[in-house]
Order: C-alpha cells, then structure tokens, then sequence
C-alpha cells in the first residue's frame, strides 16, 4: 500500500518502527522518495476507501491493529502493524488532555464502553442514555432549540460556560500544537482516545451516508452532517491516521472500525456518529472553535461535582454550538462539572506539557508498548481455571500426604534452615514457596499478596487430595498421558518413588578352597616349626611365612574383610549409641556391642575379635568399647585375645622373624597397638584382676599359642611381660591383705614352668637380628641411633623375678652373649667421644636396660663389668 | 550390612585405599572421609601421575599428608596392592 509508509509530516519513521518491526524497513527504503512508487495492483479500492481526492503521497496512517483487525476486515487492505498497548492509551489519554481542546476529547473519554453493550435501566446508563437524545437533540440545539429532557438543561448549562469561556481565546493560541494540520504530528495523542471511548465512531466519517440514512433516518439535516459531507477526504485522512492509532486498544469491537463500507449498519456506529464526526471537523478546521472548547473544559474543572454524563452531553452540545449556527440558548441551571475528580486531577496538569511526545517520551512509549505487548500476546490465552488445574497438578507431583516419611531429609533441612517448628503446616510453606518460585505475580495490581497465597494454599489443598486419590496403578498411566503436555514429569517422579538405589548382588567374599588351601598351608608350617603347644585343644597354625598372607588368611578364616570391616563398623555404631545413652541419662544395654564384638563366636576358625583388632579403626575404638562392658565380659575378652595372640596381625608384623623389614606403617601400628591396647590390658590387669585370672590367661597364652615365636615379635613379648610381671607382683604383694592359697602358688608355679619350657633354648631367639634392628631405626627415624632392647630385658627381668635360682640360672647362659653384646656397644659408645651427651645418654639407656636384668639376679653391670649388687 | 556402594566404601574408612582418577592417575591413602558424590579425603596419599612424554611414560609421584579428591574425578576404588 502505497500509503503506509508514507510520511507527509517527516515524524512517520520513528512511527513506522513503532508500528511493526517487520514492515517499518521496507517502508523506510521503498518510500523514502515520496511518489517514486509504483502503482500497484491492491489500490483498486482506494478511492473507494479514501476518497478520490486523496492526493498521492498522502499519509495515511492505519497503524496499529494490524492482526486482528487487519484480518477481520478483509479488504486486503490491511493497515500497518501497530498494536497499540494499553501503556500508550493510556499516555493517550494524558496526551489528549494536554491538548488544546481538553475537555473535548475528556468528554469523550466519559463515554466508554456502556454505549456498546446497549441500553438498560439504570444510573450507569446515564452515559449511554444521553447520547441517543444528543445525537437527535443536538441538531435542535444547534438550531437554537432547547434540549427538551433533563439531561437537556446540563448541556445547555455547558454550552453557556462556553460562550462565556470565548472571549479569551486568542490567549490560548498557542496551546493547540496538536491542532496542526498534520495529524501525524500527535500520533498517538488526543485522536486516539478519542477512538478508544468512541471505537465504533472512527469510520463513520467515510461513509457520510451512513447515519444520515440507516442511523438517523429521523435526523434532520444539520450542520454536523454539512461538515461530513464537506471535507470527506480531509477528514478521511485525519481519520485514518487517528485510527491507525486506535484499532489496536479496541479489540474488543475491531470489525467495526477497519471495515466500515463492509458493516456500515453496526449498531455501535450508528449510535454515536453524528456527534462525532463534527468533532473532527472542527478540530479539523475550526480551530477557533477549538480554543473555546479549550476553554469550556478548563472552566468544568473548577467547578467540582459533576456526572460524566453531564460533560459528554455538554461537549456534544458544544459541538453542535460550535457548528456554523451560534447557540443562542442558555439554561440558568447551576454549572455542571463535566469531569470525574479523577479526570479533573489530571486536567490541568496536562496542561503543563504542550508537546506531548518528546522523543524522549516516544521512547519511552515504545518501550512501555512492546513490553505490554510481550504481556498481552497470550495473555487469555488459558483461563483461570487451566492455570488452577496446571498448578494443581504440578503441586501434586511435590505435595505429599506425609511429609515425615517421604519427605524426611527436606523436613530437618527445613526445621534446621529456618527453626521452623515441625508443627507448621508444611501445606503453606509449600504454597508459600511455589508461589516465590515460580514467579507467579503476587496478588496483581492491587498486591494482594495474602489473597494469592490464600489461593495457592488451597491449590496445595486440593493438590494434596489429588496425590492421595491418585491411584497407584498410574503410574505407567496417566502420568504418562500427561507427560509433554503438563511439562516433563521426571523419571525419579516423586517424593513416594525416589531413584532406586544400585543394588549390589552379595556374594560369597573369599572362596572356601582358598581358605582350606591357605589354613592346611598354615598347619603345614606350624608343624614344620615344630611349634611348642602345650595340651593344645585346638591346634592353632604359630604364624605364616609372609605378614600379608598371614594377614589375609586370617582374615578370611574369620569371616572375610569385608565381614570383620562391617563388624567394625557395627561396633563403632553400637558405641555411639551406647554413649548416647550414657549421655541422656539411660542405663546402656551393652549386649548388642557384646554380640558384635563376637568374641563368643567359636563359628570361625579365628575369632573375629581378633581380626577386629587387625585394623587399626579396631583398636581404636577398644578404650570405648571398655566402657560399656562388664568385668565378666572382659576376662572374656581378654582370654579370647590371649588365647588366640599368634593369630593377631600386630604380633606378626611385630616379628622380625615374620616381618623382618618392617615397614614405616607397620611400625606405626605396633605403637598404635602398644599406646592403645596394651594399655588397657595393663590398667585391666593391675587394676581389677585377681591372680587367677592372671593365671588363666597366661595359660591360655601357652596352651593355644607358638610361645617362643610370640617372643619374637615386640608386641608378643610385651604383652607376656605384663602378665608375668603383673603375676609376680600379685604374689608378692603383701597389701593385698590376703595370701596367695597354695592352690594359686602351685598353678603359678606350674604354669611358669610350663612357660619356661617353652622358652628354654629359645631364649635367644627373642632379640631380633642385627638386620631388623637397623632397618627398624632407619625407616622409624627415630632419634636413637640403637634399637630399643628396654622390652627385651623387661621380659627377661620378669622371667628371672618369677623363677626360681635355676631357671635364672639358664636364663644367663642362654643371653649370655647378648648381655656382654650390650656392654661391649656401651663401652665402644664410651670410648671414641665421652662428651656427647647423647651417646653418653645411649650408653647409659644401655646398662640400665641391662641392669633390669642383672638387677633382679643381684647383679650390676657397670663401666665394662657386672658386679654383684650391693 | 552393607547394602549401596558407599556402605562398601565406608567399610573402608580409615583403611589404606587405591583411588584411580581420571587423566591417569593414582592415588594410595588412607580414606578419611567421603561423601555420596564420591568426594573423598585422603590421608598420608601418595600420588602417582602418568604421563607420556615423547612417547615414553613418565611417572610423577607426589605425596600429600592430607588431601581431597572431588568425586568427579574418581574412577574406582579399592583396596591397594601391597604399598
């Protein structure tokens, strides 16, 4: 269309990018040059839409509207693409008062949409009512004849305001910029809402005929129609250009506007047109006229208290004074306000801006206009109850009938995050929440946010009794009907079916060949080594070539790892529940810890007690695990530990002769085990235990276990010297207030004998080779330069203390050489540098080591020689 | 007992471990601490870089008395060969 782009008043570009991104560039190149264009097919029926005396190149300016109204019309002839938001009506509407002529299209405003809807009975209708009477009043009026009804007397009331506001017209001149010629200079301002009040009334104009005969057939000429009739294409134009800015807002009766030869019969235009299309005419081409409208508007808004109707009524009748013809008539009624106090507020301060479109403002506008028209794009698209039913559903996917079971962890975080008590409803937090999150818009313009949270808590409501009628079986169902069409409902669905977790088939850990293999292994080993056991009941394997091994057979003749490493952890569990206990109060049932530590368990060929302190985490835990038994149930503990100490991991890597290069972490465990577990055997036994039980474990030490290899490894060693030294310390301690019965004196006796022979010969076997004594300092980095023989000679010393002049007797000979070893080192550390403190140190640790010894045998080493102790 | 991979993994809490990551490398430590994102907290570690430079493997050893290993990078977990 040759008019589109058209801009007569050099303003239409910036229109034209307002109006439809994807027209404007064409536009701005293709017409550019006024005229260049070409004819082209489509204008067949312009003339008969615009008049033939449309010069070419004039603007015409169908703007916004172009989707809908542009496709109800159906002429081809569709306008521009401009939809017109509310946000520019609504600039509109201030536009329009800061015009010349205020009160003119004021006037207008006052008569919304309630023209359209017909009329019916009521106060509301006033607005309507009086425009029918206007429209076939006004002529008389116009013609000096009184409005005959009521509303009569207001609009002649008016129509004396505005003769009387004439006379200053010159002075507001200057005021009417938007009067100009060029409508296009107030693109959106006055016509516009105008149109907007007025929609069906935007057409008329063009066809002059249309309410002259089918409308008002009763009508007698008037001077409005004159005006029609006279200017037709100038006033075709200004109306196209002023409908161009309207279509869009007046969606709700858009046919009407764009298509008026095709519908010239609506009602809508028939009622109102006459007093319409005068007021083009006039703004048109009175602009005096105009002035005085002007006038007569400022005027009402001093005067307060009016009815709306009142001010259409006087504007029409305005108008028609206006026309050709004075008004003669006056009323003497009291002055009646045209204006709402709303419109009235706002009057005179549009008066400030004359120019109502500032670039700036224009901008300003766009951006407004393409914002609400995001907004408005789908905006009624679902109703409300499609949004209540998606939110339902989707509430249901989240809610849950029992937040405690199914949703446990987001309840303690919750109670956690906030300190919310559980006794709050958890129905509100998630409405409260769903509302936050999804953005819905807090209560609208009014900011009702406790009226939208109402209505999301009884979504959740409801939402909730769905989750609960929602039948098991759908979940291949309906679910999935829904799926893609209520958004993606995720495969972990809800809080009733979260991921599976991986499921691990159990299987048996170590094969029951391997564990036969390795344990005839083990006896074939211990019977090479011609082990020491004495009325062994169950023959136990003394230790294997290798610690790993060991280690591993072990372990698999106990259960396996993995059931030793769950037992740790079944301990360590029941021992937080069990000091949990102690800390509330309650009296601790330690059975189940009993159970765990399995040391009863006589199903393995190792008990799992055992193994339990293989690990480190095992032996950690026993100072707590004290706590909670009984004296009973550590002498079972212990006798289990003793009975079965060859098969501990920490004797055999304690061995230089099953671990003869220990490494760093071995070494590290063997201390572990010493600051840990030792300890509690040395305060259990110097604390609660009586002699006989002493006794019994020591026995059970030798009956069940390879001594003289247990004496090779440092932990072995130790733990016999406790309980040797422990039970010689009880015989001889005469503050305990009773003697030892001949019974205990003979079963000690005897059992040390039994112990002495299993050591005889072997003696020397318990100092570890040179070998592993240096590659023990080196990789432990300790600060001595020697290994430490201090337990060596404790264990000695014990021996000797509990043994009668023979056996200490065979104990020299048999570490008689290691005795004049130790001198010997002392003396050559004494020889080269006496003044270092730290050898002399060494030197001294040396004799006295010695001298635990010596001591108990009435001897003294001392600078190179051993002397009796005086 | 031990019913999900992490109660394995939990098994061996305080136990010497065999981490292997991505981009060829090695981990050997005692696990301290994990997480169910497989995040894991190592101590006394030893780690051991495989690179190939021109061709030829280049190993890097690095230790660490404590370190974190994101669980993102975690390939497997086992128990070590012996050290």
């Amino acid at each position: 269309m040759s008019f589109f782009g058209f801009d007569a008043t050099g303003r239409k570009p910036r229109e034209r990018k307002q109006q439809g991104e994807e027209d404007s560039l064409d536009f701005e190149e293709t017409y550019q040059g006024l005229g260049d264009y070409e004819p082209e097919e489509d204008d067949l029926l312009n003339d008969e839409t615009f008049g033939t005396g449309a010069d070419l190149g004039t603007d015409f300016d169908f703007g916004y509207g172009k989707g809908e109204l542009g496709a109800g019309s159906g002429s081809g002839r569709a306008p521009a693409p401009a939809p017109v938001s509310y946000a520019s009506i609504a600039n509109a509407k201030m536009n329009r008062q800061a015009d010349c002529k205020p009160g003119f299209e004021q006037s207008l405003d006052m008569q919304p949409m309630e023209s359209l809807w017909g009329n019916s009975s009521g106060n509301q209708q006033q607005q309507v009512q009086p425009q029918a009477p206007t429209q076939f009043q006004a002529p008389p009026q116009v013609q000096q004849q009184g409005a005959p009804n009521v509303e009569g007397l207001a609009i002649q009331s008016l129509d004396r305001q505005q003769q009387m506001a004439m006379p200053p017209q010159p002075g507001f001149y200057g005021m009417q910029p938007p009067q100009n010629p060029g409508y296009g200079f107030i693109p959106q301002g006055f016509p516009q809402g105008q149109y907007q009040q007025f929609p069906g009334q935007n057409i008329p104009p063009v066809i002059p005929n249309q309410f002259g005969n089918a409308g008002f057939p009763n009508q007698p000429v008037n001077p409005q129609e004159q005006f029609q009739q006279v200017p037709p294409i100038m006033y075709n134009q200004t109306q196209g250009n002023i409908a161009h800015h309207m279509q869009h807002p007046q969606m709700a009766m858009p046919p009407m506007q764009n298509q008026p030869p095709v519908q010239p019969q609506q009602p809508h235009q028939q009622q109102l047109p006459p007093q319409y299309l005068p007021q083009q005419h006039q703004q048109d081409q009175q602009h005096q006229q105009q002035h005085q409208q002007q006038q007569v508007f400022q005027q009402p808004h001093s005067v307060d208290t009016a009815a709306r109707t009142q001010a259409v009524r006087s504007t029409q009748d305005y108008e028609h004074s206006n026309s050709p013809t004075p008004v003669p008539t006056e009323s003497e009624q009291v002055p009646t306000p045209p204006h709402t106090p709303r419109e009235y507020r706002r009057g005179p301060r549009r008066f400030g801006t004359q120019d109502p479109l500032t670039d700036e403002e224009l901008r300003r506008l766009q951006i407004r206009q393409s914002k609400v028209d995001k907004i408005l794009r789908h905006s009624g698209v679902m109703t409300p109850r499609d949004k209540d039913f998606i939110t339902r559903y989707q509430l249901s996917q989240i809610v849950t009938d029992d937040p405690y079971n199914e949703d446990f962890y987001f309840q303690v975080y919750k109670i956690i995050q906030r300190g919310v008590t559980p006794s709050e409803s958890n129905k509100d937090s998630i409405a409260k929440a769903y509302l936050e999150h999804s953005g819905h818009r807090l209560g609208g313009r009014y900011k009702r946010t406790d009226v939208a949270l109402q209505r999301m808590q009884s979504q959740v409501e409801k939402a909730v009794t769905v989750a609960k009628e929602r039948p098991q079986k759908s979940k291949g169902g309906l679910d999935n009907a829904k799926e893609g069409v209520l958004g993606k409902i995720s495969a972990t669905r809800n809080s009733k079916a979260p991921r599976k977790q991986l499921q691990i088939p159990t299987h048996k850990e170590d094969s029951p060949a391997l564990s036969s293999q390795s344990s005839s292994a083990l006896d074939e080993v211990s019977e090479s080594l011609q082990g020491v056991d004495i009325n062994a009941k169950r023959r136990r394997s003394s230790y294997a070539l290798s610690s790993s091994v060991d280690h591993r057979t072990v372990l698999s003749r106990s259960g396996g790892r993995k059931f030793i490493l769950s037992l740790i952890e079944t301990v360590y569990e029941e021992v937080l529940e069990l000091e949990a206990q102690l800390r509330s109060g309650q009296q601790p049932d330690s059975s189940k810890l009993w159970e765990a530590l399995h040391v009863e368990d006589h199903g393995f060929d190792v008990s799992p007690f055992i193994s339990i302190l293989s690990f480190d985490k095992g032996i950690k835990i026993m100072p707590r695990i004290m706590n909670f038994l009984s004296r009973e149930e550590k002498i079972k503990l212990f006798n289990c530990f003793f009975k079965e100490l060859s098969h501990l991991n920490v004797i055999v890597i304690s061995s230089y002769k099953t671990t003869p290069l220990p490494t760093k972490d071995q070494l590290k465990k063997m201390e572990l085990f010493q600051s840990v577990f030792l300890k509690i055997i040395v305060s259990f036994l110097s604390s609660s235990a009586e002699f006989l039980e002493v006794m019994s474990l020591l026995i059970n030490v030798i009956q069940n276990n390879n001594v003289s290899f247990i004496t090779t490894s440092r932990i072995g060693l130790n733990l016999i010297t406790v309980l040797i030294s422990r039970a010689a310390l009880m015989k001889q301690d005469v503050s305990r207030g009773k003697l030892l019965s001949s019974v205990e004196v003979s079963t000690w006796s005897e059992v040390y004998d039994r112990l002495f022979t299993s050591l005889e010969t072997k003696l020397t076997a318990i100092f570890p080779t040179p070998e592993y004594m240096q590659h023990a300092i080196s990789v432990y980095e300790q600060d001595s330069t020697q290994y430490d023989q201090s337990y060596i000679w404790q264990f000695l010393a014990s021996l000797a203390l509990s043994g009668k002049l023979n056996h200490q007797r065979i104990l020299i000979d048999e570490v008689r050489d290691e005795i004049f070893e130790v001198i010997s080192k002392a003396e050559e550390l004494n020889a080269p540098s006496q003044q270092d403190p730290k050898l002399a140190y060494q030197r001294n640790k040396f004799y006295q080591d010695l001298n635990l010894f010596l001591n108990v045998m009435g001897l003294v080493a001392r600078d190179g020689e051993i002397t009796e102790l005086k | 007992m031990s019913d999900t991979p992490l109660d394995l993994l939990k098994l061996n809490l305080d136990e010497r471990v065999y981490v292997k990551l991505r981009d060829a490398r090695e981990l050997v430590g005692t696990l301290q601490a994990f997480d169910s994102h497989c995040n894991i907290v190592l101590s006394d570690s030893k780690e051991t870089i495989y690179e190939l430079v021109e061709g030829d493997l280049k190993t890097t050893e690095r230790f660490s008395e404590m370190i974190f290993v994101r669980g993102g990078l975690v390939a497997l977990v086992t128990t070590p060969e012996d050290e």
